[in-house]
């Protein structure tokens, strides 16, 4: 066969393949879909899964009550770690140092970054009270050192510190640093950095999938037209466009 | 589809237990699944090469030794149609992410004219792979790449004696890519269609070379490789952004599905005490009335059973919802009553459950579907320890879940508003989970069964392996 041919043979089908998409009727895909068997079990591991690593402990305590499932963890290790993660949500930055320290001292030893954040975060917590003298010496004595060691330390170190050039930071280019999500964002890195420490993945896992679940009826759609799930909170099935 | 109508008719129906319409059918599946020959890792079982094809190689050219693992040229190479070629015995699985050999080159003999590849069954066995169309080929005389029709390119070193070299597919990019040594040399496009059986060439005097199908461990570190291809896609899948606090309704909607309530209050507790608080419960308005439809006598229901109070349950079941339990050959009543005759083993109480299982169990011994739960249950009675013996699952806690989430559905059909049945069967989180396993497996479909399918087990079992 030459070459010509097949060019000729490969642009053909690709032609063939881009027009005709596979179309699945609705009881053809639920047909597909009664085949899948998914266990109680991988379930309720799920469900555990996410009560622990969201923090909610008594409901975890409650649903490994309710069915059985074991959680991965001790639910004891949950109460520290979320009351590390409240204090920083309630701006008590010091009290957050001192039990991440009780609870393993090398979570902050290992990770300079989160160590920057939290002191950071507590020079926010001083400038939002107005303790413009103590945030002037905390800055100077405990920061700054840290941003001589790291480029975007100081870059960190900079933004903050000009918070207390603006009589109103209410309109100020720096605000989001006074903004509730700033605390959420500390408190989440805390928090992801203690589930490490205890060999535990920082994410659950139910967001992942049903990432997983858009991802792949996107990669379906290239293929073939079939019945999708648009609102993942409902799980609706809809039906193809004909 | 099945309306109200239909499901007061199936529930009032009492001579044809065996009906489609009984939703209790569907859960005699589930306590089979919890039979280790239920475990459905159906897929991966695909044959794989383990051994070099001596009928159809170029005989004359090159000898293999009898362990089928290495060969040898023998002969004084003249021209470009005299290579000692040689296949794998079976072409290279595609069910999976990754397939994978090796080489390791014990003679580059007089040129070192080695190569290692991908070719198509039909391949011409005496020419290099790499040298005709569907073929692909990691040349170790000048670190060349071919593939097919005189095309080569720069590709990576040269191999000679005493070099492991590989040869993979990556299924997810589809890819070729080469190692040597134990790093990754680079990867090209795999322009071919398959089945691609792993192939070895040898073209000059004393070149020997053995193969490496898997039986030995690799110089090359496949598991790195493999996490770290599932990282890539995992990566790309994370950047998608869900609505907001959608896992959180999910997780919701299964407590309240299966009527965990002491989860669900101190779930809703939880997430009203967090910063920022998450209200879920009254946006849903009106499918919320419907999921939260009996949810205390679900809850209790399921907590007797779980106890193994299987009399008690069925007490508050004639008591608060008679047409479940009006039909005696249905589903529902069997494994109610199975559980029962389990529980009676558990204890002990070996003639009282002989007696039961005579007066409630014998009359389902007929039925197709309900026979080898039947027979699985009697034998117990057959061991000593009956929960050493093969039948010893049914005395595991996932059976009396498997009865009690039975009860559950059961209870959730006499909804009057329930819209869909399957929605009793499966709780959302289910639903959306069979989505994306039925999506992954037709796309794969599509795909010449190319790659690995989504397995919830594996997702969930990387916890385990991460703690460690």
């Amino acid at each position: 066969m030459s070459l010509f041919w097949i060019v000729i043979r490969q642009f053909a089908e690709n032609e063939a393949m881009a027009t005709s998409k596979k179309v699945i009727t609705r009881e053809e895909w639920e047909k597909k879909l009664n085949d899948v068997k998914i266990r109680k079990e991988d379930m309720n591991k799920l469900v555990m899964n996410f009560l622990v690593t969201e923090g909610y402990v008594d409901a975890a305590e409650k649903f490994r009550m309710e069915s059985g499932a074991e959680p991965e963890i001790d639910l004891a290790t949950i109460t520290d770690r979320m009351a590390v993660k409240k204090a920083v949500q309630c701006g008590n930055v010091e009290d957050a140092i001192e039990k991440v320290n009780d609870l393993n001292p090398e979570i902050l030893d290992t990770n300079p970054q989160l160590f920057f954040h939290l002191q950071q975060q507590r020079l926010i917590e001083l400038i939002r009270n107005g303790k413009v003298e103590e945030a002037l010496e905390f800055a100077q004595e405990e920061l700054a050192p840290r941003g001589e060691e790291n480029q975007s330390f100081l870059e960190e170190l900079e933004r903050t510190v000009a918070l207390l050039a603006f009589e109103d930071v209410s309109n100020c280019p720096v605000r989001d640093l006074l903004d509730i999500s700033q605390r959420l964002k500390t408190a989440s890195e805390v928090n992801a950095a203690i589930l490490t420490s205890q060999s535990h993945e920082k994410d659950p896992k139910l967001p992942s999938l049903l990432k997983m679940l858009m991802w792949a009826q996107d990669q379906l759609d290239e293929k073939a037209a079939y019945p999708r799930i648009n609102d993942l909170s409902t799980a609706m099935l809809e039906d193809p466009p004909v | 589809m099945n309306n109200h109508s239909n499901i007061s008719n199936s529930l009032n129906n009492t001579t044809t237990s065996t009906s489609p319409q009984d939703l209790g059918l569907h859960f005699l599946e589930m306590a089979r699944l919890g039979l280790p020959r239920g475990l459905c890792d159906m897929d991966e079982d695909e044959d794989s090469p383990t051994e070099l094809n001596t009928i159809n190689s170029s005989g004359g050219f090159l000898l293999v030794t009898p362990d089928k693992l290495s060969v040898k040229y023998t002969n004084v190479n003249l021209h470009g149609h005299d290579v000692g070629v040689v296949q794998a015995n079976k072409p290279a699985p595609v069910k999976r992410l990754v397939y994978y050999f090796e080489i390791h080159v014990k003679d580059a003999g007089a040129k070192g004219q080695i190569a290692i590849g991908f070719t198509t069954e039909s391949f011409k066995m005496r020419r290099q792979p790499g040298w005709e169309p569907n073929s692909c080929g990691y040349h170790g005389d000048d670190g060349l790449l071919y593939r097919g029709l005189g095309k080569k390119e720069p590709f990576g070193p040269t191999y000679t004696s005493g070099d492991t070299v590989g040869a993979g597919i990556n299924y997810a990019s589809q890819e070729f890519f080469f190692t040597k040594n134990g790093i990754v040399v680079g990867a090209v496009e795999k322009d071919m269609k398959g089945p691609l059986f792993p192939t070895i060439a040898v073209h000059s005097q004393n070149e020997e070379v053995q193969v490496n199908f898997g039986q030995k461990p690799f110089a090359f570190d496949l598991k790195l490789f493999e996490a770290q291809e599932r990282m890539k896609q995992q990566t790309t899948i994370e950047k998608l952004s869900l609505p907001s606090n959608v896992s959180y309704r999910i997780v919701r909607s299964y407590l309240q599905h299966y009527g965990y309530e002491d989860t669900l209050s101190a779930f809703d507790m939880a997430c009203k005490s967090t910063v920022p608080p998450i209200y879920i419960a009254q946006e849903n308005g009106f499918d919320e009335q419907d999921i939260m439809y009996a949810l205390n006598q679900r809850k209790t229901l399921r907590q007797l059973i779980r106890k193994g109070e299987i009399d008690a349950a069925l007490g508050k079941l004639s008591e608060w919802y008679p047409q479940i339990v009006q039909d005696e050959k249905s589903a529902t009543c069997f494994l109610l009553h199975c559980q029962k005759f389990i529980e009676l083993v558990r204890v002990g109480a070996l003639e009282e459950a002989v007696k039961y299982g005579r007066n409630q169990l014998g009359k389902f011994y007929g039925l197709p579907g309900f026979q080898d739960l039947v027979q699985d249950s009697v034998a117990l009675l057959a061991y000593e320890q009956p929960q050493e013996s093969p039948v010893g699952y049914l005395l595991e806690d996932t059976q009396r879940e498997i009865v009690a989430d039975t009860v559950n559905a059961m209870v959730l059909s006499t909804n009057p508003n329930v819209k869909n049945l399957q929605g009793c069967l499966h709780p959302y989180l289910e639903q959306l989970l069979r989505q994306l396993t039925a999506c992954c497996l037709v796309r794969r479909s599509l795909n010449g069964d190319q790659g690995e399918a989504f397995q919830l087990h594996r997702v969930l079992n990387s916890i385990k392996k991460s703690k460690c």
